[in-house]
Protein backbone atom coordinates (compact mmCIF):
# COMPACT_ATOMS: atom_id res chain seq x y z
CA UNK A 1 0.00 0.00 0.00
CA UNK A 2 2.76 2.40 1.00
CA UNK A 3 4.68 1.51 -2.16
CA UNK A 4 1.59 2.13 -4.30
CA UNK A 5 1.04 5.58 -2.78
CA UNK A 6 4.73 6.39 -3.11
CA UNK A 7 4.75 5.56 -6.80
CA UNK A 8 1.60 7.62 -7.43
CA UNK A 9 3.11 10.57 -5.57
CA UNK A 10 6.22 10.28 -7.72
CA UNK A 11 4.10 10.45 -10.88
CA UNK A 12 2.23 13.50 -9.56
CA UNK A 13 5.47 15.33 -8.72
CA UNK A 14 7.47 14.30 -11.79
CA UNK A 15 6.64 17.41 -13.90
CA UNK A 16 7.82 19.68 -11.07
CA UNK A 17 11.19 18.01 -10.49
CA UNK A 18 14.33 19.69 -11.85
CA UNK A 19 15.17 17.18 -14.60
CA UNK A 20 17.27 19.43 -16.80
CA UNK A 21 17.87 18.36 -20.40
CA UNK A 22 16.13 15.02 -19.91
CA UNK A 23 12.81 16.54 -18.84
CA UNK A 24 10.94 16.00 -22.12
CA UNK A 25 12.12 12.40 -22.46
CA UNK A 26 11.39 11.53 -18.84
CA UNK A 27 7.92 13.05 -19.01
CA UNK A 28 7.21 11.11 -22.22
CA UNK A 29 8.30 7.86 -20.61
CA UNK A 30 6.30 8.77 -17.50
CA UNK A 31 3.21 9.33 -19.63
CA UNK A 32 3.48 5.95 -21.35
CA UNK A 33 4.15 4.23 -18.02
CA UNK A 34 0.98 5.76 -16.56
CA UNK A 35 -1.23 4.83 -19.49
CA UNK A 36 0.10 1.31 -19.88
CA UNK A 37 0.11 0.64 -16.13
CA UNK A 38 -3.56 1.67 -16.10
CA UNK A 39 -4.17 -0.72 -19.01
CA UNK A 40 -2.31 -3.48 -17.15
CA UNK A 41 -4.37 -2.90 -13.99
CA UNK A 42 -7.55 -3.05 -16.02
CA UNK A 43 -6.43 -6.38 -17.52
CA UNK A 44 -5.58 -7.71 -14.08
CA UNK A 45 -9.09 -6.84 -12.89
CA UNK A 46 -10.48 -9.27 -15.48
CA UNK A 47 -7.79 -11.88 -14.80
CA UNK A 48 -8.82 -11.95 -11.13
CA UNK A 49 -11.94 -13.83 -12.21
CA UNK A 50 -9.78 -16.39 -14.05
CA UNK A 51 -10.61 -15.03 -17.49
CA UNK A 52 -7.92 -14.39 -20.09
CA UNK A 53 -8.73 -11.24 -22.05
CA UNK A 54 -6.79 -10.90 -25.28
CA UNK A 55 -8.98 -7.97 -26.33
CA UNK A 56 -7.53 -5.30 -24.08
CA UNK A 57 -5.63 -3.90 -27.03
CA UNK A 58 -8.97 -3.64 -28.83
CA UNK A 59 -10.68 -1.86 -25.93
CA UNK A 60 -7.70 0.51 -25.81
CA UNK A 61 -8.02 1.11 -29.54
CA UNK A 62 -11.79 1.63 -29.33
CA UNK A 63 -11.28 4.30 -26.68
CA UNK A 64 -8.68 6.00 -28.85
CA UNK A 65 -10.85 5.87 -32.00
CA UNK A 66 -13.82 7.12 -29.96
CA UNK A 67 -11.84 10.21 -28.99
CA UNK A 68 -10.57 10.70 -32.52
CA UNK A 69 -14.10 10.57 -33.96
CA UNK A 70 -16.01 12.42 -31.23
CA UNK A 71 -13.62 15.01 -29.81
CA UNK A 72 -13.95 17.44 -32.75
CA UNK A 73 -17.68 17.77 -32.05
CA UNK A 74 -18.07 17.14 -28.34
CA UNK A 75 -14.83 18.33 -26.78
CA UNK A 76 -12.18 16.39 -24.90
CA UNK A 77 -13.82 15.02 -21.78
CA UNK A 78 -17.23 13.91 -23.17
CA UNK A 79 -15.43 12.19 -26.07
CA UNK A 80 -13.12 10.44 -23.62
CA UNK A 81 -16.07 9.14 -21.60
CA UNK A 82 -18.09 8.09 -24.64
CA UNK A 83 -15.10 6.32 -26.18
CA UNK A 84 -14.60 4.39 -22.95
CA UNK A 85 -18.31 3.57 -22.87
CA UNK A 86 -18.06 2.23 -26.41
CA UNK A 87 -15.27 -0.09 -25.27
CA UNK A 88 -17.29 -1.13 -22.22
CA UNK A 89 -20.45 -1.90 -24.20
CA UNK A 90 -18.59 -3.94 -26.81
CA UNK A 91 -17.01 -5.89 -23.96
CA UNK A 92 -20.44 -6.54 -22.44
CA UNK A 93 -21.70 -7.87 -25.75
CA UNK A 94 -18.66 -10.13 -26.07
CA UNK A 95 -18.95 -11.26 -22.45
CA UNK A 96 -22.68 -11.92 -22.65
CA UNK A 97 -22.13 -14.69 -25.20
CA UNK A 98 -18.74 -16.01 -24.06
CA UNK A 99 -18.63 -15.70 -20.27
CA UNK A 100 -21.34 -18.29 -19.63
CA UNK A 101 -19.14 -20.88 -21.29
CA UNK A 102 -15.84 -22.51 -20.40
CA UNK A 103 -13.03 -19.99 -19.94
CA UNK A 104 -11.22 -20.83 -23.15
CA UNK A 105 -14.16 -19.62 -25.24
CA UNK A 106 -13.79 -16.13 -23.85
CA UNK A 107 -10.04 -16.11 -24.49
CA UNK A 108 -10.59 -17.18 -28.09
CA UNK A 109 -13.50 -14.81 -28.69
CA UNK A 110 -11.55 -11.89 -27.26
CA UNK A 111 -8.57 -12.60 -29.52
CA UNK A 112 -10.84 -12.86 -32.55
CA UNK A 113 -12.57 -9.63 -31.52
CA UNK A 114 -9.29 -7.74 -31.37
CA UNK A 115 -8.41 -8.95 -34.86
CA UNK A 116 -11.78 -8.16 -36.43
CA UNK A 117 -11.78 -4.58 -35.16
CA UNK A 118 -8.79 -3.80 -37.35
CA UNK A 119 -10.77 -5.02 -40.36
CA UNK A 120 -13.67 -2.80 -39.32
CA UNK A 121 -11.45 0.26 -38.85
CA UNK A 122 -9.98 -0.37 -42.30
CA UNK A 123 -13.33 -0.84 -44.05
CA UNK A 124 -15.80 1.49 -42.31
CA UNK A 125 -16.10 4.71 -44.32
CA UNK A 126 -16.05 7.15 -41.39
CA UNK A 127 -13.06 5.58 -39.60
CA UNK A 128 -10.41 6.93 -41.95
CA UNK A 129 -9.44 3.60 -43.52
CA UNK A 130 -5.79 2.62 -43.82
CA UNK A 131 -4.68 6.27 -43.74
CA UNK A 132 -5.86 6.79 -40.18
CA UNK A 133 -7.48 9.43 -38.10
CA UNK A 134 -6.18 12.69 -36.63
CA UNK A 135 -6.97 13.34 -32.97
CA UNK A 136 -7.41 16.91 -31.71
CA UNK A 137 -5.06 17.78 -28.82
CA UNK A 138 -6.46 17.57 -25.30
CA UNK A 139 -8.43 20.57 -24.02
CA UNK A 140 -7.71 22.61 -27.13
CA UNK A 141 -3.96 22.14 -26.81
CA UNK A 142 -3.51 25.19 -24.56
CA UNK A 143 -1.72 23.24 -21.87
CA UNK A 144 1.15 20.97 -22.94
CA UNK A 145 0.99 18.91 -19.74
CA UNK A 146 -2.72 18.10 -20.21
CA UNK A 147 -2.19 14.56 -21.57
CA UNK A 148 0.22 13.81 -18.75
CA UNK A 149 -2.26 14.73 -16.06
CA UNK A 150 -5.16 13.03 -17.87
CA UNK A 151 -2.96 9.93 -17.89
CA UNK A 152 -2.38 10.38 -14.16
CA UNK A 153 -6.14 10.64 -13.68
CA UNK A 154 -6.74 7.37 -15.52
CA UNK A 155 -4.01 5.68 -13.52
CA UNK A 156 -5.54 6.94 -10.26
CA UNK A 157 -8.91 5.57 -11.34
CA UNK A 158 -7.39 2.19 -12.24
CA UNK A 159 -5.56 2.02 -8.91
CA UNK A 160 -8.70 3.01 -7.00
CA UNK A 161 -10.78 0.34 -8.77
CA UNK A 162 -8.13 -2.27 -8.14
CA UNK A 163 -7.81 -1.39 -4.43
CA UNK A 164 -11.60 -1.35 -4.05
CA UNK A 165 -11.88 -4.79 -5.62
CA UNK A 166 -8.92 -6.11 -3.65
CA UNK A 167 -10.25 -5.11 -0.26
CA UNK A 168 -13.99 -5.67 -0.46
CA UNK A 169 -16.44 -8.51 -0.83
CA UNK A 170 -16.18 -8.15 -4.60
CA UNK A 171 -12.54 -9.21 -4.49
CA UNK A 172 -13.45 -12.31 -2.54
CA UNK A 173 -16.14 -13.14 -5.10
CA UNK A 174 -13.57 -12.67 -7.86
CA UNK A 175 -11.06 -14.97 -6.15
CA UNK A 176 -13.72 -17.61 -5.54
CA UNK A 177 -14.77 -17.46 -9.19
CA UNK A 178 -11.16 -17.85 -10.28
CA UNK A 179 -10.36 -20.77 -7.99
CA UNK A 180 -13.45 -22.83 -8.72
CA UNK A 181 -16.61 -21.66 -10.41
CA UNK A 182 -18.64 -24.59 -9.16
CA UNK A 183 -17.66 -24.00 -5.53
CA UNK A 184 -18.21 -20.24 -5.88
CA UNK A 185 -21.69 -20.91 -7.21
CA UNK A 186 -22.52 -23.15 -4.27
CA UNK A 187 -21.31 -20.41 -1.91
CA UNK A 188 -23.83 -18.03 -3.45
CA UNK A 189 -21.52 -16.05 -5.73
CA UNK A 190 -23.28 -15.00 -8.93
CA UNK A 191 -20.40 -16.12 -11.09
CA UNK A 192 -21.47 -14.77 -14.48
CA UNK A 193 -22.40 -11.42 -12.97
CA UNK A 194 -19.03 -11.09 -11.23
CA UNK A 195 -17.21 -11.92 -14.46
CA UNK A 196 -19.32 -9.50 -16.48
CA UNK A 197 -18.90 -6.62 -14.04
CA UNK A 198 -15.12 -7.18 -13.85
CA UNK A 199 -14.94 -7.20 -17.64
CA UNK A 200 -17.08 -4.07 -17.93
CA UNK A 201 -14.97 -2.10 -15.44
CA UNK A 202 -11.75 -3.44 -16.97
CA UNK A 203 -12.72 -2.53 -20.52
CA UNK A 204 -13.98 0.90 -19.47
CA UNK A 205 -10.62 1.73 -17.88
CA UNK A 206 -8.77 0.32 -20.89
CA UNK A 207 -10.90 2.54 -23.16
CA UNK A 208 -10.08 5.63 -21.08
CA UNK A 209 -6.37 4.79 -21.23
CA UNK A 210 -6.64 4.43 -25.00
CA UNK A 211 -8.41 7.77 -25.35
CA UNK A 212 -5.68 9.58 -23.43
CA UNK A 213 -3.05 7.77 -25.50
CA UNK A 214 -4.74 9.07 -28.66
CA UNK A 215 -4.56 12.64 -27.38
CA UNK A 216 -0.84 12.26 -26.89
CA UNK A 217 0.03 10.67 -30.24
CA UNK A 218 -2.45 12.97 -32.08
CA UNK A 219 -2.79 10.42 -34.86
CA UNK A 220 -4.24 6.92 -35.04
CA UNK A 221 -4.05 4.23 -37.65
CA UNK A 222 -5.71 0.81 -37.56
CA UNK A 223 -2.42 -1.09 -37.51
CA UNK A 224 -1.18 0.78 -34.46
CA UNK A 225 -4.40 1.32 -32.51
CA UNK A 226 -5.61 -2.27 -32.90
CA UNK A 227 -2.24 -3.99 -32.91
CA UNK A 228 -1.78 -7.14 -30.90
CA UNK A 229 1.21 -5.47 -29.25
CA UNK A 230 -1.05 -3.53 -26.90
CA UNK A 231 -2.84 -6.68 -25.76
CA UNK A 232 0.53 -8.32 -25.17
CA UNK A 233 1.75 -5.39 -23.07
CA UNK A 234 -1.52 -5.37 -21.12
CA UNK A 235 -0.96 -8.91 -19.92
CA UNK A 236 2.83 -9.22 -19.72
CA UNK A 237 3.11 -6.22 -17.35
CA UNK A 238 0.91 -7.71 -14.58
CA UNK A 239 2.38 -11.19 -15.01
CA UNK A 240 5.91 -9.86 -14.74
CA UNK A 241 5.05 -7.61 -11.82
CA UNK A 242 2.74 -9.96 -9.94
CA UNK A 243 -0.79 -11.08 -10.78
CA UNK A 244 -3.93 -10.25 -8.80
CA UNK A 245 -2.42 -7.27 -7.00
CA UNK A 246 -2.25 -3.50 -7.34
CA UNK A 247 1.45 -3.05 -6.77
CA UNK A 248 2.44 -5.77 -9.25
CA UNK A 249 1.11 -4.14 -12.43
CA UNK A 250 2.40 -0.74 -11.27
CA UNK A 251 5.88 -2.06 -10.65
CA UNK A 252 5.85 -4.11 -13.85
CA UNK A 253 4.67 -1.05 -15.77
CA UNK A 254 7.47 1.16 -14.50
CA UNK A 255 10.16 -1.40 -15.35
CA UNK A 256 8.88 -2.83 -18.62
CA UNK A 257 7.62 0.36 -20.23
CA UNK A 258 10.84 2.22 -19.41
CA UNK A 259 12.77 -0.71 -20.87
CA UNK A 260 10.57 -0.67 -23.96
CA UNK A 261 11.01 3.07 -24.52
CA UNK A 262 14.76 2.61 -24.25
CA UNK A 263 14.77 -0.45 -26.54
CA UNK A 264 12.70 1.39 -29.13
CA UNK A 265 15.65 3.70 -29.66
CA UNK A 266 17.51 0.71 -31.15
CA UNK A 267 14.95 -1.81 -32.33
CA UNK A 268 12.03 -0.75 -34.48
CA UNK A 269 10.30 -4.00 -35.37
CA UNK A 270 10.09 -7.22 -33.46
CA UNK A 271 10.78 -5.83 -29.99
CA UNK A 272 7.74 -7.89 -28.94
CA UNK A 273 10.09 -10.89 -28.84
CA UNK A 274 11.25 -9.49 -25.51
CA UNK A 275 7.70 -9.38 -24.18
CA UNK A 276 6.96 -12.90 -25.44
CA UNK A 277 10.14 -14.18 -23.84
CA UNK A 278 9.36 -12.51 -20.51
CA UNK A 279 5.85 -13.98 -20.65
CA UNK A 280 7.00 -17.55 -21.22
CA UNK A 281 9.81 -17.35 -18.65
CA UNK A 282 7.55 -15.78 -16.03
CA UNK A 283 4.88 -18.46 -16.48
CA UNK A 284 7.45 -21.25 -16.22
CA UNK A 285 9.72 -19.97 -13.48
CA UNK A 286 8.11 -16.99 -11.77
CA UNK A 287 4.35 -17.54 -11.64
CA UNK A 288 3.93 -14.94 -8.91
CA UNK A 289 6.01 -12.32 -10.67
CA UNK A 290 8.37 -9.83 -9.09
CA UNK A 291 6.20 -9.59 -6.00
CA UNK A 292 6.66 -13.32 -5.43
CA UNK A 293 10.40 -12.80 -5.79
CA UNK A 294 10.35 -9.95 -3.26
CA UNK A 295 8.49 -12.14 -0.80
CA UNK A 296 5.12 -10.43 -1.18
CA UNK A 297 2.43 -11.87 1.02
CA UNK A 298 -0.34 -11.98 -1.61
CA UNK A 299 -0.87 -15.33 -3.23
CA UNK B 1 -25.88 -19.62 -61.56
CA UNK B 2 -22.51 -20.57 -62.95
CA UNK B 3 -20.86 -17.92 -60.83
CA UNK B 4 -22.67 -19.28 -57.80
CA UNK B 5 -21.53 -22.85 -58.44
CA UNK B 6 -17.98 -21.69 -59.16
CA UNK B 7 -18.01 -19.84 -55.83
CA UNK B 8 -19.19 -22.96 -54.01
CA UNK B 9 -16.46 -24.96 -55.74
CA UNK B 10 -13.77 -22.50 -54.62
CA UNK B 11 -15.10 -22.68 -51.08
CA UNK B 12 -15.09 -26.46 -51.11
CA UNK B 13 -11.46 -26.58 -52.24
CA UNK B 14 -10.41 -24.21 -49.44
CA UNK B 15 -12.29 -26.26 -46.84
CA UNK B 16 -9.77 -29.11 -47.16
CA UNK B 17 -6.81 -27.06 -45.90
CA UNK B 18 -8.95 -25.40 -43.23
CA UNK B 19 -10.03 -28.82 -41.97
CA UNK B 20 -6.42 -30.00 -41.92
CA UNK B 21 -5.25 -27.09 -39.76
CA UNK B 22 -8.29 -27.16 -37.50
CA UNK B 23 -7.97 -30.92 -36.96
CA UNK B 24 -4.52 -30.35 -35.52
CA UNK B 25 -5.89 -27.70 -33.19
CA UNK B 26 -8.76 -29.96 -32.12
CA UNK B 27 -6.26 -32.73 -31.49
CA UNK B 28 -4.13 -30.73 -29.06
CA UNK B 29 -7.27 -29.43 -27.39
CA UNK B 30 -9.10 -32.74 -27.22
CA UNK B 31 -6.25 -35.08 -26.33
CA UNK B 32 -3.72 -32.93 -24.45
CA UNK B 33 -6.29 -30.44 -23.17
CA UNK B 34 -4.20 -27.44 -24.17
CA UNK B 35 -5.52 -24.35 -25.95
CA UNK B 36 -2.65 -23.84 -28.33
CA UNK B 37 -2.51 -20.23 -29.49
CA UNK B 38 0.78 -21.07 -31.22
CA UNK B 39 -0.82 -23.69 -33.49
CA UNK B 40 -0.71 -21.41 -36.52
CA UNK B 41 2.97 -20.75 -35.91
CA UNK B 42 3.73 -24.40 -36.76
CA UNK B 43 1.96 -23.66 -40.03
CA UNK B 44 4.13 -20.60 -40.52
CA UNK B 45 7.25 -22.71 -39.92
CA UNK B 46 6.11 -25.14 -42.61
CA UNK B 47 5.45 -22.29 -45.03
CA UNK B 48 8.89 -20.72 -44.47
CA UNK B 49 10.60 -24.11 -44.71
CA UNK B 50 8.93 -24.67 -48.06
CA UNK B 51 9.98 -21.18 -49.16
CA UNK B 52 13.60 -21.66 -48.08
CA UNK B 53 13.93 -25.09 -49.69
CA UNK B 54 12.46 -23.72 -52.91
CA UNK B 55 14.52 -20.52 -52.93
CA UNK B 56 17.84 -22.20 -52.06
CA UNK B 57 17.68 -25.52 -53.88
CA UNK B 58 14.58 -25.25 -56.03
CA UNK B 59 12.99 -28.12 -54.15
CA UNK B 60 9.44 -28.82 -55.30
CA UNK B 61 6.85 -28.09 -52.57
CA UNK B 62 5.47 -31.60 -53.05
CA UNK B 63 8.81 -32.92 -51.78
CA UNK B 64 8.95 -30.33 -49.00
CA UNK B 65 5.64 -31.63 -47.75
CA UNK B 66 7.10 -34.71 -46.11
CA UNK B 67 10.07 -32.77 -44.74
CA UNK B 68 7.83 -30.11 -43.24
CA UNK B 69 5.61 -32.78 -41.73
CA UNK B 70 8.61 -34.37 -40.01
CA UNK B 71 10.18 -31.06 -38.99
CA UNK B 72 6.94 -29.71 -37.52
CA UNK B 73 6.44 -33.01 -35.71
CA UNK B 74 9.86 -32.60 -34.12
CA UNK B 75 9.24 -28.96 -33.21
CA UNK B 76 5.85 -29.86 -31.77
CA UNK B 77 7.38 -32.66 -29.71
CA UNK B 78 10.10 -30.37 -28.37
CA UNK B 79 7.50 -27.72 -27.56
CA UNK B 80 5.51 -30.30 -25.64
CA UNK B 81 8.57 -31.45 -23.72
CA UNK B 82 10.01 -28.05 -22.92
CA UNK B 83 6.96 -25.87 -22.46
CA UNK B 84 3.65 -27.71 -22.31
CA UNK B 85 4.52 -30.57 -19.97
CA UNK B 86 5.59 -28.29 -17.07
CA UNK B 87 2.21 -26.51 -17.10
CA UNK B 88 -0.09 -29.50 -17.67
CA UNK B 89 -1.36 -29.24 -14.11
CA UNK B 90 -1.19 -25.43 -13.86
CA UNK B 91 -4.33 -23.24 -14.00
CA UNK B 92 -5.82 -22.90 -17.45
CA UNK B 93 -5.03 -19.18 -17.52
CA UNK B 94 -1.31 -19.97 -17.23
CA UNK B 95 -1.51 -22.59 -19.98
CA UNK B 96 -3.17 -20.20 -22.38
CA UNK B 97 -0.72 -17.43 -21.51
CA UNK B 98 2.19 -19.76 -22.19
CA UNK B 99 1.07 -20.77 -25.67
CA UNK B 100 0.14 -17.18 -26.43
CA UNK B 101 3.64 -16.11 -25.39
CA UNK B 102 5.14 -18.77 -27.65
CA UNK B 103 3.04 -17.47 -30.52
CA UNK B 104 4.25 -13.91 -29.91
CA UNK B 105 7.89 -15.06 -29.81
CA UNK B 106 7.71 -17.11 -33.01
CA UNK B 107 5.82 -14.45 -34.96
CA UNK B 108 8.26 -11.73 -34.03
CA UNK B 109 11.32 -13.90 -34.58
CA UNK B 110 10.04 -14.52 -38.10
CA UNK B 111 9.54 -10.78 -38.46
CA UNK B 112 13.14 -10.13 -37.38
CA UNK B 113 14.55 -12.88 -39.62
CA UNK B 114 12.49 -12.49 -42.78
CA UNK B 115 10.88 -9.06 -42.51
CA UNK B 116 7.18 -8.39 -43.00
CA UNK B 117 7.17 -9.16 -46.75
CA UNK B 118 5.05 -12.00 -48.04
CA UNK B 119 6.96 -14.76 -49.86
CA UNK B 120 5.37 -16.98 -52.44
CA UNK B 121 6.64 -20.33 -53.66
CA UNK B 122 6.07 -20.43 -57.40
CA UNK B 123 6.64 -23.88 -58.93
CA UNK B 124 5.96 -24.14 -62.70
CA UNK B 125 2.46 -25.54 -62.16
CA UNK B 126 1.42 -22.73 -59.83
CA UNK B 127 -0.93 -21.00 -62.27
CA UNK B 128 -2.16 -24.13 -64.06
CA UNK B 129 -5.93 -24.62 -64.21
CA UNK B 130 -8.11 -27.57 -65.05
CA UNK B 131 -11.45 -27.07 -66.74
CA UNK B 132 -14.44 -29.08 -65.67
CA UNK B 133 -17.30 -28.24 -68.03
CA UNK B 134 -17.96 -24.54 -67.51
CA UNK B 135 -15.94 -24.42 -64.28
CA UNK B 136 -12.30 -23.74 -63.53
CA UNK B 137 -10.23 -25.56 -60.98
CA UNK B 138 -6.89 -24.15 -59.94
CA UNK B 139 -4.43 -27.05 -60.07
CA UNK B 140 -2.82 -26.01 -56.79
CA UNK B 141 -6.01 -25.60 -54.71
CA UNK B 142 -7.31 -28.85 -56.20
CA UNK B 143 -4.09 -30.67 -55.36
CA UNK B 144 -4.07 -29.19 -51.86
CA UNK B 145 -7.64 -30.33 -51.36
CA UNK B 146 -6.79 -33.87 -52.44
CA UNK B 147 -3.70 -33.98 -50.24
CA UNK B 148 -5.59 -32.63 -47.23
CA UNK B 149 -8.43 -35.07 -47.74
CA UNK B 150 -5.92 -37.92 -48.09
CA UNK B 151 -4.12 -36.93 -44.88
CA UNK B 152 -7.39 -36.65 -42.99
CA UNK B 153 -8.53 -40.07 -44.22
CA UNK B 154 -5.21 -41.55 -43.12
CA UNK B 155 -5.70 -39.95 -39.73
CA UNK B 156 -9.20 -41.37 -39.55
CA UNK B 157 -7.83 -44.85 -40.26
CA UNK B 158 -5.13 -44.31 -37.63
CA UNK B 159 -7.73 -43.46 -35.01
CA UNK B 160 -10.03 -46.38 -35.77
CA UNK B 161 -7.61 -49.14 -36.79
CA UNK B 162 -4.34 -48.79 -34.89
CA UNK B 163 -3.79 -49.52 -31.20
CA UNK B 164 -1.98 -46.21 -30.77
CA UNK B 165 -4.89 -44.33 -32.31
CA UNK B 166 -7.33 -46.08 -30.01
CA UNK B 167 -5.10 -45.24 -27.04
CA UNK B 168 -5.18 -41.60 -28.10
CA UNK B 169 -8.96 -41.59 -28.21
CA UNK B 170 -9.08 -43.29 -24.82
CA UNK B 171 -6.87 -40.60 -23.28
CA UNK B 172 -9.04 -37.93 -24.89
CA UNK B 173 -12.12 -39.38 -23.19
CA UNK B 174 -10.70 -39.89 -19.73
CA UNK B 175 -7.46 -38.83 -18.09
CA UNK B 176 -7.19 -41.56 -15.48
CA UNK B 177 -8.72 -44.78 -16.71
CA UNK B 178 -6.30 -45.37 -19.62
CA UNK B 179 -3.44 -45.35 -17.10
CA UNK B 180 -5.08 -48.25 -15.29
CA UNK B 181 -5.28 -50.10 -18.59
CA UNK B 182 -1.55 -49.70 -19.14
CA UNK B 183 -1.60 -46.78 -21.56
CA UNK B 184 1.20 -44.28 -21.00
CA UNK B 185 -0.62 -40.96 -21.17
CA UNK B 186 2.72 -39.13 -21.34
CA UNK B 187 3.69 -40.74 -24.64
CA UNK B 188 0.23 -40.26 -26.05
CA UNK B 189 0.31 -36.54 -25.25
CA UNK B 190 3.69 -36.20 -26.92
CA UNK B 191 2.49 -38.01 -30.02
CA UNK B 192 -0.77 -36.05 -30.20
CA UNK B 193 0.96 -32.69 -29.85
CA UNK B 194 3.60 -33.63 -32.42
CA UNK B 195 0.93 -34.88 -34.81
CA UNK B 196 -1.09 -31.69 -34.38
CA UNK B 197 1.97 -29.60 -35.23
CA UNK B 198 2.83 -31.87 -38.17
CA UNK B 199 -0.63 -31.41 -39.72
CA UNK B 200 -0.21 -27.64 -39.44
CA UNK B 201 3.30 -27.87 -40.92
CA UNK B 202 2.04 -29.81 -43.94
CA UNK B 203 -0.76 -27.29 -44.42
CA UNK B 204 1.87 -24.55 -44.28
CA UNK B 205 3.67 -26.00 -47.29
CA UNK B 206 0.43 -26.02 -49.29
CA UNK B 207 -0.32 -22.47 -48.24
CA UNK B 208 3.13 -21.25 -49.24
CA UNK B 209 2.04 -21.98 -52.82
CA UNK B 210 -1.68 -21.17 -52.57
CA UNK B 211 -1.26 -18.05 -50.48
CA UNK B 212 2.14 -16.97 -49.16
CA UNK B 213 4.53 -17.27 -46.24
CA UNK B 214 4.59 -14.30 -43.88
CA UNK B 215 5.15 -13.79 -40.13
CA UNK B 216 1.41 -13.47 -39.49
CA UNK B 217 0.05 -16.06 -41.92
CA UNK B 218 -0.19 -18.64 -39.17
CA UNK B 219 -1.91 -16.35 -36.73
CA UNK B 220 -4.82 -15.86 -39.11
CA UNK B 221 -5.19 -19.61 -39.40
CA UNK B 222 -5.12 -20.03 -35.63
CA UNK B 223 -8.14 -17.74 -35.42
CA UNK B 224 -9.97 -19.41 -38.28
CA UNK B 225 -9.26 -22.82 -36.77
CA UNK B 226 -10.63 -21.67 -33.44
CA UNK B 227 -13.81 -20.56 -35.18
CA UNK B 228 -14.06 -23.98 -36.85
CA UNK B 229 -13.37 -25.88 -33.62
CA UNK B 230 -15.90 -23.78 -31.70
CA UNK B 231 -18.51 -24.52 -34.35
CA UNK B 232 -17.68 -28.23 -34.39
CA UNK B 233 -17.59 -28.55 -30.61
CA UNK B 234 -14.40 -28.87 -28.58
CA UNK B 235 -12.51 -32.07 -29.22
CA UNK B 236 -15.03 -33.24 -31.79
CA UNK B 237 -12.85 -34.38 -34.68
CA UNK B 238 -15.71 -35.61 -36.87
CA UNK B 239 -17.39 -32.21 -36.80
CA UNK B 240 -14.28 -30.41 -38.02
CA UNK B 241 -14.73 -30.97 -41.75
CA UNK B 242 -18.39 -29.83 -41.89
CA UNK B 243 -17.51 -26.79 -39.79
CA UNK B 244 -14.52 -26.01 -42.04
CA UNK B 245 -16.86 -26.27 -45.01
CA UNK B 246 -19.25 -23.76 -43.44
CA UNK B 247 -16.45 -21.25 -42.88
CA UNK B 248 -14.87 -21.73 -46.30
CA UNK B 249 -18.20 -21.46 -48.15
CA UNK B 250 -19.19 -18.36 -46.18
CA UNK B 251 -15.86 -16.75 -47.04
CA UNK B 252 -16.17 -17.65 -50.71
CA UNK B 253 -19.71 -16.24 -50.87
CA UNK B 254 -18.68 -13.01 -49.15
CA UNK B 255 -15.72 -12.49 -51.44
CA UNK B 256 -17.88 -13.01 -54.56
CA UNK B 257 -21.10 -11.23 -53.64
CA UNK B 258 -20.32 -8.49 -51.11
CA UNK B 259 -19.12 -5.28 -52.78
CA UNK B 260 -15.52 -4.63 -51.80
CA UNK B 261 -15.63 -8.17 -50.37
CA UNK B 262 -11.87 -8.66 -50.43
CA UNK B 263 -11.39 -6.88 -47.12
CA UNK B 264 -14.52 -8.19 -45.43
CA UNK B 265 -13.45 -11.82 -45.93
CA UNK B 266 -11.13 -11.41 -42.96
CA UNK B 267 -14.15 -10.68 -40.74
CA UNK B 268 -16.17 -13.76 -41.69
CA UNK B 269 -14.43 -16.07 -39.22
CA UNK B 270 -15.46 -13.76 -36.40
CA UNK B 271 -19.10 -13.92 -37.45
CA UNK B 272 -18.95 -17.72 -37.54
CA UNK B 273 -17.27 -17.83 -34.14
CA UNK B 274 -19.69 -15.35 -32.63
CA UNK B 275 -22.75 -17.23 -33.90
CA UNK B 276 -21.31 -20.53 -32.68
CA UNK B 277 -20.82 -19.00 -29.22
CA UNK B 278 -24.33 -17.53 -29.20
CA UNK B 279 -25.70 -20.98 -30.01
CA UNK B 280 -23.60 -22.59 -27.32
CA UNK B 281 -24.39 -20.08 -24.58
CA UNK B 282 -28.15 -20.37 -25.30
CA UNK B 283 -27.85 -24.09 -24.72
CA UNK B 284 -25.83 -23.47 -21.55
CA UNK B 285 -28.59 -21.43 -19.94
Amino acid sequence: MRAVLGLLLLFALLPFLPLGDWRAFVLDVGFFVQVLAALALSWDLVARTGQLSLAHGAFFGLGAYGVGLLAPELGTLPALLLGALLAGLSALLLGAVALRLHGLYFAIASLAFSEVLRTLALKLPFAGGPIGLPVPPALGGAWPLAPYFLGLGVLLLAVALSLWAERGAFGLAQAATRQSEAVARVLGVRVVRVKLLSLFLGSLTAGLAGGVYGMKTLFLNPYDAFSLARAVEALVIPIFGGLYSTLGPLLGGVLLVSLEQALRLWIQEGYLVVYGGILVLAILFLPKGLLGLLGGRRG
Amino acid sequence: MELFLQTLLNGLLMAGVYALVATGLALSLGVVGIVNFAHGEFLMLGAYLSYLLFALWGLDPLLSLGLAFAAAFAVGGLTYYGLIRPVLKAPELNQMLLTFGLSVILQNLALLLFGADTRVVAPPYQAATLTLGPFFLGAVPFGAFLLSAGLLLLLQAFFTRSRLGLAMRAVAQNRLAPGLLGIEAEGVYLLAFGLAAALAGAAGVMLSVMLYASPTVGFLFTLKSFAIVALAGLGNLKGVFPAALVLALAEALVSTYVPGGGGWVEAVFFLVLFLALVGRSRRAL
